[in-house]
């Protein structure tokens, strides 16, 4: 089993962020994930997160959502987890406000390897303590210690 | 009631983040309990997150096993829905 910790680093961990749209939060998704890859545009990632989100909502239920974009250019997969201080409406599954981020920048083709990151986050988003956890971090250095502690 | 039944998962992406969330979508239509089993593992038919741990990939086989009233209707639905490759293209 892949570990959660060896897709996320430190300055892709956000706790207590505020944003109040779906455009807004993709849009600071779209930045850091572009901090973290230089050699992608960060138009380029924020139009690939939109277009995901036009095919159907990444809200996946129980206030979490993955936002993604498979890029051409990527190399590894990347992971970005932000915890928003208030839940907000991101057309989930269940109807319910998203406060859980977990956004992947992976590389485009690698069919088998993306299932094995979906798997790797979906393994520990399932555990509702966890996800309790990641909720109540009240600084990015301690989301980012949650994360490495519990996976 | 109970209906059970295998089936190959065809499109080319397996059972991927938008193809797990039209299947819980369809499986939360069922009075019907819906799960699916691969390998050693899970699933239950209405969660994303559970669907997802199954990491299915195109030629794997998943059995889904539907109990409930309307058990039948609800395999076939989920069946077609996997030969339809989840309405992807490829």
């Amino acid at each position: 089993m892949m570990k959660l910790s060896s897709l996320i680093c430190q300055d892709c961990s956000k706790a207590a962020v505020l944003f109040n749209s779906k455009k807004r939060i993709l849009e600071f998704i779209s930045e850091l994930a572009h901090n973290k890859l230089p050699y992608l545009a960060q138009q380029d990632i924020l139009n690939s997160l939109m277009a995901r989100e036009k095919l159907g909502s990444t809200g996946i239920g129980r206030g979490i959502a993955i936002p993604h974009a498979r890029m051409n250019g990527a190399q590894d997969p990347l992971a970005l987890i932000l915890i928003n201080e208030k839940p907000i409406s991101f057309d989930a599954i269940d109807n319910r406000p998203v406060d859980i981020f977990v956004a992947l920048i992976v590389p485009d083709g690698d069919n088998s390897q993306h299932l094995k990151t979906l798997s790797t986050i979906a393994e520990k988003l399932n555990n509702k303590e966890f996800c309790k956890q990641l909720r109540s971090a009240q600084s990015d250095e301690s989301l980012y210690q949650i994360i490495v502690e519990q996976s | 009631m109970r209906s059970e039944d295998t089936f190959l998962i065809q499109n080319k992406l397996g059972l991927h983040a938008r193809a797990a969330t039209v299947l819980a979508q369809l499986a939360v239509k069922f009075d019907a309990s819906i799960t699916l089993y691969q390998d050693e593992k899970e699933a239950a038919g209405d969660s994303v997150l559970a669907l997802m741990l199954l990491e299915s990939s195109k030629g794997k086989e998943v059995k889904v096993v539907c109990e409930g009233p309307d058990a039948a209707p609800a395999l076939e639905a989920i069946g077609q829905l996997i030969a339809q490759r989840f309405n992807e293209q490829e």
